[in-house]
């Protein structure tokens, strides 16, 4: 698919549907992240879903005493389905290849970053535990998918 | 990152508008050099789109004619039209050899010329004193970034439509191009310059896009989280051992924290 920004992703079966926003970096060089539970953001450093390469959406697991749209990300099976409505009214439906969880130190960032022969997709969120000292969960859960279909506008 | 709860009720509508004003992403893509004259050489190239519009480009290849220049371009064009590298198939004349010529009505035209220093336009095609010479042992290196000014309308857009292509052989294997191999470049006569052999602009390598990744990488993991409800440790099921008890142990944590915000 040609290159268009994200402006939904729904996954049916965790009957979970958020609006996308625009994520950079942040002065220390980590991804932003959402401001809300709800939003899912796309980080615009990277491919756009449907493109060739790795699209990443990352998502709250929770977020000022709410439940995130990625709370049960990790619970996501393979083959399950995720389909993003692109700005350019088409939309591209992805199929999940693997369901994985990383400490943040040892965040696996070629895996999710690096060159893709294919339209790839990585959702992010965390999990594992909360560090009450740094305020921040231990880990990253990532699901990795890959492009299934594509339906044009 | 924390925003004003007016702005966190604005309607779904509003967030989708502030998505960046350039629709496309900021991405580095990455291009396989294959081979196309049997010269035996290849050779990686990365292409990266970077936050300022800018294009970086890196090149490596080895198996090059040693001590001799090559010109290389992005070719191909930003309009939608499906250009790719040509085989063997492209060899009209049936010389053996796919020329600039054969090659361009599969590869497209000269999108940008990949010179070390100055102009980068078509126009800079054949500037083989400004193009890329590669080392004794047949290794080329190339690495520049050309401003966003300098680049054609388009080319970040198309970037994965796009691909690149290196001249230079040595037919005859003597060290040189020369006239002897396969005669004049009809291609740099037909542009007005003469005397070129012919082994100095045939294609040595093309390469298509076939890879792409994140144009910047952030460092570390992804802050998507905050603790505060409870059961937010949702991939026990899929760990094992201690990571599993340690997931169970973050979800009591989380919980405790929780009441003692309430």
């Amino acid at each position: 698919m040609a290159s268009s920004p994200p402006v939904r992703v729904s996954i049916p079966s965790l009957r979970a549907t958020a609006a996308i926003v625009a994520l950079g970096l942040q002065a220390d060089g980590a991804m932003q992240v959402p401001d809300s539970a709800a939003d899912v953001g796309w980080f615009t450093k990277a491919p756009t879903p449907g493109a060739l390469g790795p699209a990443v959406l990352a998502g709250h697991v929770n977020w000022k005493g709410r439940r995130g749209t990625f709370f049960d990300l990790g619970k996501l099976s393979v083959g399950a389905g995720i389909t993003v409505n692109r700005q350019d009214g088409s939309t591209a439906m992805f199929t999940v290849s693997k369901v994985e969880q990383y400490p943040k130190d040892h965040f696996p960032t070629d895996e999710v970053y690096g060159a893709t022969d294919h339209a790839a997709l990585r959702l992010i969120t965390c999990g594992g535990q909360f560090d009450d000292t740094t305020q921040h969960y231990r880990d990253n859960v990532i699901v990795y998918a890959r492009l299934a279909h594509a339906h044009a506008a | 990152m924390r925003l004003s709860r007016a702005l966190l009720t604005v309607p779904a509508a509003a967030l989708i508008l502030a998505l960046p004003a350039v629709a496309y992403a900021d991405e580095s893509v990455q291009v396989q050099l294959q081979d196309l004259n049997e010269t035996g050489a290849t050779g990686t190239a990365t292409l990266t789109a970077t936050s300022g519009g800018d294009l970086k480009v890196m090149v490596r290849s080895k198996g090059m004619t040693p001590n001799s220049p090559h010109a290389q371009h992005v070719h191909g064009a930003a309009n939608g039209m499906d250009f790719h590298c040509p085989d063997k198939s492209a060899d009209a004349n049936g010389n053996g050899y796919v020329s600039t010529e054969e090659g361009l009505k599969m590869y497209g035209d000269i999108f940008i010329s990949l010179t070390t220093t100055g102009d980068t336009t078509k126009a800079s095609g054949l500037a083989v004193d400004r193009m890329p010479k590669a080392d004794a042992k047949g290794n080329l290196s190339y690495e520049r970034t050309i401003p966003a000014a300098d680049l054609p309308k388009g080319t970040v857009e198309h970037l994965k439509d796009l691909h690149l292509v290196q001249h230079g052989i040595d037919a005859n294997k003597n060290g040189t191009y020369d006239m002897e191999a396969l005669g004049e470049s009809t291609f740099a006569k037909s542009v007005g310059v003469n005397g070129i052999p012919a082994e100095a602009t045939d294609p040595a390598t093309c390469g298509m896009v076939s890879g792409a990744a994140a144009g910047s990488v952030p460092a570390g993991g992804v802050a998507t989280g905050d603790g505060s409800t409870s059961g937010g440790s949702p991939m026990m099921m899929y760990t094992v051992g201690g990571i599993a008890l340690l997931g169970a142990a973050g979800a009591v944590v989380a919980r405790r924290r929780l009441a003692v915000e309430r």
